[in-house]
């Protein structure tokens, strides 16, 4: 059956933007007839949160997917061709150094995979808000971050080829015990109801401190001369305010449907504040002691990023509803001066069982720390690196001959001290039905105090190791559980990493000094 | 508060003394020093003397700062009080329970 062609000389009307984005969205919405709404949308009530009207979501961006998928195809295709003409030029030659590199293996083995668990959780809310705008938002955000993910894979694969640390991040990401810091923070939001979830990722996370963990990571990649690593950066980050937006139209929604929700939200902001503070303690010690290039350090960034922009703006305009900052706040402002230099001396001290290599800081590094840490670097660390410094002339080198106590709640080593005493460290003890738990700080003990049921079950990868569950009893089982190779963890200075590195800078060298010669034989 | 949930939640500890045996987790708090970046954590038997723990599992792990001295008298610490364990108590009779955290210092 052959169809008459459509009168050709009436041209389609073409909806505006904001038009095709109504009909595409809330255009689509629909009551349901076979189902009471609240079986259709099971998962709302039991968190408390009281929504009156889901068409009061003011959508922040209007976007459709086909405009989606144009303009990200677009930004796609400008990164793909920085990473090939990166690959042919052997680009990665032209790093500040390849210690920079264990920087980067942090990030995929830790940051990668909460992307990817974003990706899930948003498409889970894609389906389970009552609001089409709410769902739309979260639909493409979840997109957003499974794109994050596949990008920062392909911009970081280029350095398993040549670079230890980087061939088993999913796995160790399951495994390890530095990398049960994220791993657990990020269950413990997926494991959380949509709201709080929202509150959690959306807004504590994405909104309070993603500048503070994305900036500085990528402002680290352009310092460094990793261009791959910067696109990217450049790539998610118009994604990155985005999410920003959408994380601060959730709280102002949940704030405005009912009084009711101001409390709950205040909680879960002075939940989500301290667990997702707690693991930009992995940035912080990046900042200050990964980077052979240095940017800012990690009291500058805080100042600025958070105490500046959030405190100093946010929160303000946060008080109209009756939020006030978050509990612990201050907790956190006092661990500025010495957050950097506790995370990274107990890096270094662990790094044999890490898929990244440490290092001393040399004199003139810690130059640089003195200078950015006047009140604390020369009192309290320098004389423990100096320390270090007799001991590997001496021949040792600082590894801790067994493992450390974690955090019940953020699963970091109790490193942290009390606050404003950086002698003594924290021990906080909570018992909960016959047992005890230890937290490292007030915020830890606070989040656990208030939901114990959910913080006793944490997989603690100590305790794991000790009960026999990860590959053996030894190091070295561990370790094999853990999939390292050769390479990948302890001293960073006689690593594979670092011998390749002189040998590859060697060869370069060598190379431009060849036409010079050839033409002074001639 | 409690969780809250769609059902019910009550789950045991992952950490619960049962799954250790006869053994428990002690950890080991350097009080007086930051060379350790952390306390450490070991697996004891509950019937462990001290002079073992002491001998086993603390100086080997101590001695590892060039600083350690292994001659120094030291004083030790339990539920935020002074103790003074004698060398043939066992952990469970000095009051040591599961994951318990044991202060130490050099005496002054």
């Amino acid at each position: 059956m052959t169809l008459a062609p459509e009168n050709k000389t009436k041209k389609a009307k073409k909806l505006s933007m904001k038009a095709r984005y109504e009909a595409l969205t809330r255009g689509l919405d629909w009551e349901p007839s076979y189902v009471e709404k609240d079986e259709m949308f099971p998962h709302l009530d039991y968190e408390g949160i009281k929504i009156h009207d889901w068409a009061a979501w003011e959508d922040p961006f209007r976007l459709t997917i086909d405009a989606y998928c144009k303009y990200q195809a677009e930004k796609d295709k400008r990164l793909y061709a920085v990473l090939d003409g990166f690959a042919q030029g052997q680009g990665h030659l032209g790093l500040t150094d390849a210690s920079y590199l264990n920087a980067m293996k942090i990030f995929i083995q830790g940051v990668t995979p909460l992307e990817y668990g974003a990706h899930r959780h948003f498409a889970y809310l894609a389906r389970h808000f009552a609001g089409p705008g709410p769902r739309f938002a979260a639909l493409c955000q979840s997109i957003d971050e499974i794109r994050h993910m596949q990008t920062e894979i392909h911009t970081l694969s280029n350095y398993n080829k040549y670079y230890s640390g980087f061939h088993n991040w999913p796995e160790e990401y399951d495994r390890v015990w530095y990398l049960s810091v994220p791993k657990s923070f990020f269950e413990d939001a997926l494991s959380c109801g949509p709201f709080e979830f929202l509150i959690a990722v959306g807004f504590s996370f994405e909104y309070l401190l993603t500048n503070l963990l994305f900036v500085p990571f990528m402002s680290g990649s352009s310092f460094n001369g990793d261009l791959p690593t910067m696109t990217f950066g450049f790539s998610a980050q118009s994604d990155e305010s985005r999410h920003m937006t959408l994380g601060l139209e959730a709280i102002k929604f949940l704030l405005e449907q009912d009084e009711a929700n101001v409390p709950i939200v205040q909680g879960w902001i002075d939940k989500w504040f301290w667990r997702s503070y707690r693991v930009t303690a992995l940035v912080a010690q990046m900042l200050d002691y990964m980077l052979p290039r240095k940017v800012m350090s990690w009291k500058e960034s805080f100042e600025l990023y958070f105490e500046e922009q959030m405190l100093g703006g946010l929160f303000e305009d946060l008080a109209f509803y009756g939020i006030t900052p978050p509990r612990h706040v201050e907790d956190a402002i006092k661990e500025k001066e010495i957050l950097s230099h506790q995370v990274y001396w107990t890096l270094y001290q662990f790094s044999f069982a890490a898929a990244f290599t440490t290092s001393a800081p040399s004199d003139e590094h810690m130059d640089w720390l003195s200078q950015a840490y006047p009140d604390t670097f020369d009192t309290h660390y320098r004389p423990l690196w100096e320390k270090e410094k007799k001991n590997i002339e001496a021949g040792g080198r600082h590894f801790a001959p067994g493992l450390p106590q974690l955090c019940q709640v953020c699963q970091v080593p109790m490193l942290f001290t009390e606050p404003g005493d950086a002698t003594t460290f924290a021990q906080r003890e909570s018992e909960f039905e016959g047992e005890i738990y230890h937290t490292c700080s007030n915020g830890c003990q606070w989040i656990f105090e208030r939901e114990p049921e959910k913080y006793r079950q944490a997989w603690l990868p100590v305790h794991q190791i000790y009960q026999g569950n990860c590959g053996g009893p030894t190091v070295p089982e561990v370790l094999e559980w853990y999939g390292l190779q050769d390479g990948d963890a302890g001293e960073y200075i006689g690593s594979r990493d670092h011998r390749n590195w002189q040998a590859w800078q060697g060869e370069a060298a060598a190379d431009t000094a060849t036409p010079d010669e050839t033409k002074a034989g001639a | 508060m409690a969780v809250k949930s769609m059902g019910e939640y009550d789950f045991p500890s992952r950490s619960r003394q049962e799954l250790y045996g006869d053994d428990q987790l002690v950890s080991v708090w350097f009080q007086d020093t930051m060379w350790f970046a952390s306390p450490a954590m070991f697996r004891a038997p509950r019937a462990m003397t001290w002079a073992d723990f002491r001998d086993q599992m603390f100086v080997p792990f101590a001695e590892e700062d060039p600083d350690y001295d292994p001659a120094a008298p030291r004083t030790w610490m339990l539920h935020g009080a002074p103790f003074e364990p004698r060398d043939d108590q066992t952990l469970a009779e000095l009051g040591v329970r599961h994951k318990d955290v044991i202060g130490t210092r050099v005496a002054a």
